[in-house]
């Protein structure tokens, strides 16, 4: 769901800078807590994993792409705040190496997909996860996936209500709620049931390799 | 003289800022064929790998422009001059970078962001190589094509033996990195 360079307006990423560059700097501090250099491969792993699947892309009629995203899975075995970090770089990455999305668009995607993904699955999980492990994980994961989207839409549709020419005519992306809100949430109705079994079965395996820390919160 | 890696990785940035405050397309295309210009030898591979990623978007957002101007019966035209003209200058721009900046010399000033981006960009290239080997392997021993659910039941299994592998080159990095100090920052 990657918003290319040059469909968002100033008014929009600039204050989605202005709100980034806090979380960004609150999360590498927490990056520096939480990850020691015995983690770091790992998460360099989990992080490249995330990028394979996010870069899987399919265009969609909204002005953006569908595509599994990897944050989820992310968030489950580092916690929100390295996930956001992590996607991050991931979204760097494919602006730099792919083109895909853009480093206009960085903070809002980052926000997006990076920091409200992560959260919602991490709070769902932890929510969940007295119900049943395996359910809490497919839940919190689709989930996350649909509010991403969904701020992904609302961010895109706004665009020609607050930038305009003179003639009302549309500076940047020129279509309304109407077009992408169903254009993004319908197709990642989808995406989300398929990233959801996918992040299963590595959680799974991550946990049987011990990767997921016995003593930490992010734990079963 | 020439620019320095850093430098020119800011240059790129308040470009591309400055970018999307032109709203005139005939200003863009200005810019668009300056850039062309300055870009050097090589255009036209910079200008292919620029439009690639954005072809499909702009293609479903022009046809979109066009039809919601035929359902009104509005002019659409400098609409879908300005919304093309911007996406290919930004695409292209990142594109020149990418070309022409290094951005581990770019980074030199963050150690630890410059050290995860070697890792990762390492561990990307791992899983692209482990995928082709894995589709070049099933290809030679089947005369056949597997069924969807064959082909994602070895999905799977290469998928986490490539993890379990990534978690072991990149640990074998790390242990490397430390060994000639390179964790000390």
């Amino acid at each position: 769901m990657h918003i290319p360079d040059g469909l968002i307006s100033p008014q929009t990423y600039l204050p989605a800078l202005a709100v980034a560059v806090p979380l960004w700097w609150w999360a590498a501090r927490a990056f520096t807590r939480q990850v020691g250099d015995e983690a770091l491969p790992r998460l360099a792993v989990f992080t490249a994993l995330a990028f394979v699947l996010s870069s899987l892309m399919l265009p969609l009629p909204g002005g953006t792409s569908g595509h599994a995203i990897g944050v989820g899975l992310l968030a489950l075995v580092f916690g929100p705040w390295v996930a956001f970090l992590a996607y991050t770089l991931v979204l760097v990455l494919q602006a730099l190496v792919m083109g895909a999305g853009g480093i206009t668009a960085l903070p809002v995607n980052a926000l997006a997909m990076g920091f409200i993904g992560a959260w919602t699955a991490y709070l769902l999980f932890h929510l969940l996860r007295h119900v049943q492990a395996d359910f809490a994980v497919l839940a919190a994961v689709f989930i996350s996936i649909l509010f991403s989207a969904l701020l992904v839409a609302l961010v895109l549709g706004l665009q020609p209500l607050i930038a305009q020419g003179p003639d009302g005519s549309p500076r940047f992306f020129p279509f309304g709620w109407s077009v992408t809100l169903p254009a993004i949430l319908l197709p990642h109705l989808f995406i989300g049931l398929a990233e959801a079994a996918l992040t299963l079965l590595i959680w799974r395996h991550a946990r049987r390799r011990c990767w997921i820390p016995a003593t930490s919160g992010r734990e079963i | 003289m020439p620019l320095s890696h850093p430098v020119r990785f800011a240059l790129y940035l308040t470009a591309v800022i400055a970018v999307t405050l032109i709203h005139d397309p005939r200003v863009l295309l200005l810019v668009l064929a300056g850039l062309l210009l300055l870009s050097g030898s090589g255009r036209p591979a910079l200008l292919l790998r620029a439009g690639r990623p954005v072809l499909w978007i702009l293609l479903l957002l022009s046809s979109g422009i066009l039809f919601m101007g035929w359902l009104t019966g509005q002019p659409v035209l400098g609409a879908l001059l300005l919304i093309n003209l911007r996406v290919v200058v930004l695409a292209l721009l990142t594109a020149w970078m990418v070309r022409d900046v290094d951005l581990d010399l770019a980074l030199a000033r963050w150690p630890r962001a410059r050290r995860w981006l070697v890792i990762v960009r390492g561990q990307v290239q791992l899983f692209r190589r482990l995928a082709q080997d894995y589709r070049c392997a099933q290809k030679s021993r089947t005369v056949v094509a597997p069924t969807l659910h064959q082909r994602y039941l070895g999905s799977a299994a290469i998928g986490l033996a490539a993890l379990d592998k990534g978690v072991h080159n990149a640990e074998m990095v790390t242990q490397a990195m430390r060994s000639r100090g390179a964790l000390h920052d």
